[in-house]
């Protein structure tokens, strides 16, 4: 057991989840959605992406390039959300919502990636 | 004179053919478009109206192609549909004329002829993969290519039949394999097939013609002089030719046999370690063929007889000879010669009784075939060995069961294929050729026991930063490889894959069956011998820098920069610790 892939493991899939966490629900429902829980969705992801700085297999190197989809993309979403909210008093209208839970389903679309190649490299491998 | 392209001829006849259609078509548009504007139309408030030129020419393109639209843009006058009449019939005359014309161009032998060199010439030019250009597609030549294909390499293809050239687009080859009918000592055709491409990696002139073969390589050396030339040539005239240019391969189909006849006569192991090699259907690792010890009758005694007689000779095996043109007054002392058609009376006297075995090499299947049913008759016993002349008598010989079938033109095409595909394949039979059986049985022995009784593949690695950058920076970095850590398994560390390191290429020398502990460098090149999926594992250690590490020390090092950091400050931690912990001891 390598300690490195099992730190590794854990952020990438501890991004997945939250990041399914967050979208989770009804698309244009304010109540459904958690700013906090995309806020430490982007921490867990930046520490993955940490964590890959200096691989240099080609694994390693198309999962430093999913993370980094995937941070553009949260990060991207919770500037939306700032934006929305200082705009008028209260939460993002549900318009808004939507557009901040669809750019967060980009980014569980590269975490998924991430993960499957994860995955199958370590299976691959089989050591 | 210029020199002109087949362009330039391909323009060339499309313009001598269509001048005078298009001249044809231009006189008659003029003609029925001024007369239509000319005409009288329909009166409309007392004034005769015209159609103006644009109209005119509009009226008659629909008119003259046979569409007919109808009366556009107003109705006629009955002057108007009078002109129309005439304009339908001379402009449907004349495209007629045109389109006749053009597709009697497409049928002049010229033009496609052309157009065929054209089209040929440009697909080899763009084409940017490695190739090589093969000259003459008969039976060696075929096989060959197809050779080529299972190897997914290109070939460019020059003959002088149109019936093979024709056959090629019917084959199924995994690769796009271009083919122009030419004659290739032509240094037109050869300019055109890429002598001069970048890409090009050899040159095959394999024509049944040693003069035309001679011819190919002269021009070749001329165009080309960087370019590899492997020829076909079986006089000894044509053979000292060529052996005066350098960078020429001389092969000759019947030296060729003659050796492979030898081997399985005198070196049984090596024969079935090269049958093995070349994937020959049916050969199993470490199964020699079981060769009676003896004399042998060798019917057939022309070129390749000779051959074969040479070798054998050479090699203390006796050999009697059937031939009904040998003369036997010019032969040394002590051979047995009868001089007769290789028949019943003809095996009897030349000893078949107590023969070790026959080898039925004349150049007439129906012969060789006639030979082994009597040899069969006589003594049962005798090993035979058959020389297929024709690759469509396939099935006769097949039926014949005879011990051992060679095809001269199959041994000389997979002869060739191993020098283009892995020279070192070839060097390293002929290095255990030239030594004793007993290292070549214990190749045989490791290689069973390594990669089993499956075919082999055998595939060669260049240790240059394109091919194996994972062991570049190894290298480079300070650090050592030998052969046996290379091949290990990063699965199940510390086995090791079913894989062989045959032999290293080193700075123009050969290292042959190099030890398991052997340091490679850079620049080496290393042949390998395993099964197929076994390349695949080793080609990412050769990748990946963190498997190859593995593989060498055993360690599993960090990746990222941050757990390297921590490893880093952790081992310095230990050893700042030690020598305190060493202090308070004692």
């Amino acid at each position: 057991m390598n300690l490195e892939r099992v730190a590794f493991g854990f952020f990438i899939i501890l991004t997945l989840s939250l990041n399914y966490a967050f979208v989770a629900g009804g698309l244009e429902t304010p109540a459904h959605h958690n700013v906090w829980i995309l806020t430490l969705t982007i921490i867990v992801n930046l520490v993955a992406i940490g964590l890959k700085l200096g691989d240099r297999s080609q694994t390693g190197a198309l999962l430093l390039a999913s993370g980094l989809v995937a941070g553009l993309l949260l990060i991207t979403a919770r500037v939306v959300w700032i934006v929305v909210e200082s705009g008028g008093g209260g939460g993002p209208e549900p318009g808004e919502m939507a557009d901040i839970v669809s750019i967060a389903t980009g980014a569980l679309v590269a975490n998924i990636v991430a993960t499957v190649i994860l995955v199958g490299d370590t299976l691959l491998s089989r050591r | 004179m210029t020199q002109t392209s087949d362009l330039d001829r391909v323009a060339m006849i499309i313009l001598r053919y269509m001048r005078r259609p298009l001249f044809a078509l231009l006189f008659v548009y003029s003609v029925g478009i001024m007369g239509m504007a000319l005409m009288p139309g329909q009166v409309v408030d007392g004034e005769t109206t015209y159609m103006n030129l644009f109209h005119a020419f509009y009226f008659f393109t629909y008119t003259a192609t046979t569409t007919g639209f109808g009366e556009l843009p107003n109705g006629f006058s009955d002057e108007q549909r009078l002109w129309t009449i005439f304009c339908l019939y001379t402009g449907a005359i004349a495209w007629f004329y045109a389109i006749g014309s053009l597709i009697r161009l497409f049928q002049n032998p010229h033009f496609i002829q052309a157009m065929d060199g054209f089209r040929f010439a440009r697909k080899v030019e763009r084409n940017v993969e490695p190739f090589v250009i093969l000259c003459g597609f008969g039976d060696t030549g075929s096989l060959l290519a197809r050779g080529l294909s299972d190897h997914r390499m290109r070939a460019v293809i020059l003959d002088s039949d149109p019936e093979r050239i024709k056959a090629l687009v019917v084959r199924d080859y995994t690769v796009a394999m271009p083919g122009l009918c030419a004659d290739a000592s032509v240094p037109k055709h050869l300019l055109a097939a890429g002598v001069e491409h970048s890409a090009c990696r050899a040159l095959l002139a394999l024509t049944n013609d040693d003069d035309v073969n001679l011819k190919i390589a002269v021009m070749a050396r001329h165009l080309n002089p960087r370019l590899g030339v492997i020829c076909r040539s079986t006089s000894a005239r044509h053979e000292a030719n060529l052996r005066a240019l350098d960078n020429v391969m001389v092969v000759d189909p019947f030296e060729i046999f003659a050796q492979l006849v030898y081997w399985a006569i005198a070196r049984p192991e090596l024969h079935n370690l090269n049958a093995w090699f070349v994937g020959a259907h049916g050969v199993k690792l470490g199964a020699p063929v079981q060769v009676p010890r003896g004399s042998w009758v060798l019917c057939g005694y022309g070129r390749m007889g000779r051959w074969i007689h040479r070798y054998l000779q050479a090699h203390g095996v006796g050999v009697r000879i059937i031939d009904p043109e040998v003369d036997a007054k010019g032969a040394e002392e002590g051979l047995v010669i009868v001089q007769a058609h290789a028949d019943h009376t003809a095996l009897v006297t030349a000893g078949i009784d107590d023969a070790a075995g026959v080898v039925a090499a004349t150049n007439r299947d129906s012969d060789n075939l006639s030979t082994l049913l009597a040899v069969t008759e006589l003594n049962p016993d005798a090993f035979r060995i058959v020389r297929q002349n024709n690759h469509e008598n396939q099935v006769a010989f097949d039926a014949a069961r005879a011990d051992l079938v060679l095809q001269h033109s199959l041994t000389t095409a997979r002869r060739i294929l191993k020098l283009l595909i892995s020279p070192l394949v070839q060097e390293l039979i002929d290095w255990l050729a030239e030594r004793e059986p007993a290292q070549t049985e214990e190749l045989v022995a490791r290689l069973q026991a390594s990669v089993g009784a499956e075919p082999p593949h055998l595939w060669s690695v260049r240790l240059v930063p394109g091919e194996a950058p994972a062991v570049i920076e190894y290298l480079d970095a300070g650090g050592a490889v030998t052969l046996n850590a290379l091949c290990r398994d990063a699965r199940s560390f510390p086995e090791e894959l079913p894989c062989e390191a045959l032999a290293v290429r080193r700075a123009g020398q050969s290292i042959m069956l190099p030890d398991k502990d052997f340091p490679i460098g850079v620049g080496d090149e290393v042949l390998f011998c395993s099964v197929h999926w076994a390349e695949l594992l080793l080609q990412a250690t050769l990748h990946n820098p963190y498997t190859l590490r593995y593989v060498v020390t055993g360690v599993d090092e960090s990746r990222g920069y941050v757990f390297a950091w921590l490893e880093d400050g952790l081992r310095r931690r230990r050893s700042d610790h030690k020598p305190n912990r060493r202090r308070a001891r004692p």
